[in-house]
């Protein structure tokens, strides 16, 4: 013990020479402003920080302790059970909602939700862009951005009654059609279910990703479709040979948080849900660890499945990465 | 040359005329709910639908145009926590917008203009939170907000939604292109690091503090998923909750429906309305992100 401290004691002693030592060396002067400047450095990124550490990487961490037990709402006392919940979401029917339909649902709502929206999108910007007028553009981006601002909660309130079996959908798709009084199940057959909660998120987003695509085609300098046009180039095809190629790195991006966006949608599914239409089809991941965790009280197999939520959403990111890179080498 | 006028002039109009569908795909159904909100449910669902108010579709004598708002205000078996509910939502999204706004330039500020060792660390793990959605951690977070006592208080609404990386990730990347010069000058004129930061360096960063206060405001009075889980008692209740609960036994009174929506929606179309070019400028802000 005495030897101990007595190390202890040597460590320190030698501590407080080198830093001595070191004093001696450096001016004096520009050593304070660096450690003072280091000192604010920490003071002004702390609270974040702090944050960041509580509310980010604590409960994810604690998420993923929490799969590995059998915790629920109501008893106090839980025990670690290993990979017990894991094996039961991915083999078991979870009271009628299995994980495997949440996965099925959420991935048949993402790639429906984005490839229209990413296509659709890019094709507005582009129709947008060629319009003569900025005045004119301005307008339309406002308008098609209107329903963004609107939450979507509100969203799926309106479409809930567009889409009543007596309602304006129904109306639409009737004189659209040719047919008289048919009522297409917007909310009860489950393939239309699905189709509905597409529909309303594509809605709500079109604008959304109009106005990126219209960042991302304001980058491309004139020019180039100058000299394309000098060069006796159609439209159509500086469209193809031109706009495409150099908005690669955009659509990258732009697809891929829509995808990671569709992932986390919720909203319109629950209130779907309220507003009487069958869970099954459209129980999405999210809304699957809501009624598990918070309505059942499953604690731990919650945890799981965000535990698999978040794998699905990190291998996404890491995509979203790695293309982002190799889009920064495209130089106009 | 005349023929490829006429053709250019083809394709100009099949622009518009694709543009205009797409308008009214976007505008109808908000034009409806306005509309809708002043109609009895029998003329919301009457065939074919008409788009002016009218009053002989009106089931029972009494009514009027706002007997909608008022059922919306009243709620459900009139217990009137409407305004309480606004009233929470603004309280949440505000103070959401705020300390996002401050935190994140105080974050980014320290990160753009200040040498330290562990500063690389410090971006890449705020960065790496960017990694974590919301959905996943909501269970975890929640049992954290059951420790600290925060469940059904404001506390437990505001506080994990007071910084985001993003937010942090653009006032950086903002604050990079900030001349040091300004703040050499006032440090050589005896300023206080923090007055530096407030005096000089917040009130030069509104473009970026409007988009992300905006942007901050407008995802908490859309959230519904965390209230869901927090707020348990009908007085701490958000608009997205109230809505939802509102829908749930007024499912066959639509104009009731509408017009608790449209309700909702005048505090955001206010703001969108006075100050779209910063809405619009927020989702344009994430193009820049790889910059």
């Amino acid at each position: 013990m005495a030897l101990m401290l007595k190390s202890k004691d040597k460590t320190v002693s030698t501590k407080t020479k080198e830093k001595a030592v070191s004093n001696e060396r450096i001016k004096p002067k520009r050593y304070s402003i660096e450690r003072k400047e280091a000192r604010w450095g920490f003071v002004f990124t702390i609270p974040c920080l702090v944050f960041f550490a509580i509310f980010a990487f604590y409960p994810i961490i604690y998420a993923f302790i929490t799969s590995l037990t059998d915790r629920r709402a109501i008893s106090r006392t839980w025990s670690f059970s290993g990979l017990e919940n894991y094996i039961y979401i991915f083999t078991k029917d979870n009271g009628g909602f299995p994980l495997s339909n949440s996965i099925r649902a959420t991935l048949v709502f993402t790639l429906g939700t984005f490839i229209p929206m990413i296509i659709i999108s890019l094709i507005v910007a582009v129709f947008l862009m060629q319009l003569r007028k900025n005045r004119q553009r301005a307008f339309f981006q406002f308008v098609y951005y209107t329903p963004a601002v609107l939450s979507s909660v509100v969203a799926a309130t309106i479409w809930m009654i567009l889409f009543d079996p007596r309602g304006l959908v129904n109306q639409f798709s009737n004189f659209v059609l040719g047919t008289s009084g048919v009522d297409y199940n917007w909310l009860v057959n489950s393939t239309m279910l699905q189709i509905s909660t597409m529909l309303v998120y594509f809605w709500k987003y079109i604008g959304y990703f109009v106005i990126l695509f219209i960042t991302g085609l304001a980058a491309i300098p004139p020019t180039i479709y100058e000299a394309a046009t000098v060069d006796g180039a159609s439209r159509w095809k500086s469209f193809w040979r031109i706009t495409l190629p150099l908005l690669k790195p955009t659509t990258v991006m732009v697809s891929i948080m829509a995808m990671l966006q569709c992932l986390k949608t919720f909203s319109t599914q629950y209130m779907f849900h309220q507003g009487g239409a069958a869970r099954r089809p459209i129980d999405v991941i999210t809304m699957n660890i809501y009624f598990t965790g918070i309505r059942n009280g499953r604690l731990g197999r919650a945890c799981a499945m965000s535990i698999v939520l978040f794998c699905i959403m990190l291998i996404l990111s890491y995509l979203q990465l790695a293309f982002t890179r190799s889009a920064e080498e495209v130089e106009y | 040359m005349q023929k490829f006028v006429g053709k250019v002039r083809i394709s100009e109009i099949l622009i518009w005329i694709f543009l205009i569908i797409l308008t009214a795909f976007v505008v109808i159904p908000i034009l409806f709910m306005v509309v809708a909100s002043f109609m009895d449910a029998k003329q919301i669902l009457a065939m074919p639908f008409s788009w002016i108010p009218s009053k002989k579709y009106f089931t029972s004598a009494d009514r009027t145009f706002f007997t909608n708002f008022v059922k919306a205000i009243r709620g459900n078996n009139n217990q009137g926590t409407f305004p309480r509910n606004v009233l929470n939502s603004l309280i949440v999204a505000l103070s959401c917008a705020a300390t996002t706004v401050i935190l994140a330039s105080l974050c980014g500020y320290g990160l753009a203009k200040f040498k330290f060792r562990g500063r690389n660390f410090v971006f890449i793990s705020i960065m790496a939170t960017m990694m974590i959605p919301f959905e996943a951690i909501m269970i975890p977070l929640y049992m954290v907000t059951q420790g600290f006592h925060m469940i059904n208080t404001y506390w437990g609404l505001i506080v994990p939604f007071m910084v985001s990386a993003f937010g942090v990730f653009q006032m950086r990347q903002y604050l990079l292109t900030f001349p040091s010069e300004y703040l050499d000058a006032a440090r050589v004129d005896g300023l206080g690091e923090f007055r530096i930061f407030w005096r000089i360096v917040f009130p030069n960063c509104t473009p970026v503090i409007a988009t992300l206060g905006i942007l901050s405001f407008r995802n908490q009075w859309d959230n519904l998923l965390w209230p869901l889980l927090v707020a348990q008692s009908e007085t701490m209740k958000t608009i997205p909750q109230y809505i939802t609960k509102f829908a749930e036994e007024k499912l066959t009174d639509e104009g009731a429906m509408m017009a608790v929506a449209f309700l909702a929606s005048i505090p955001m179309f206010i703001l969108f309305f006075s100050l779209s070019r910063y809405f619009l400028g927020g989702a344009a802000v994430y193009e820049s992100r790889k910059g």
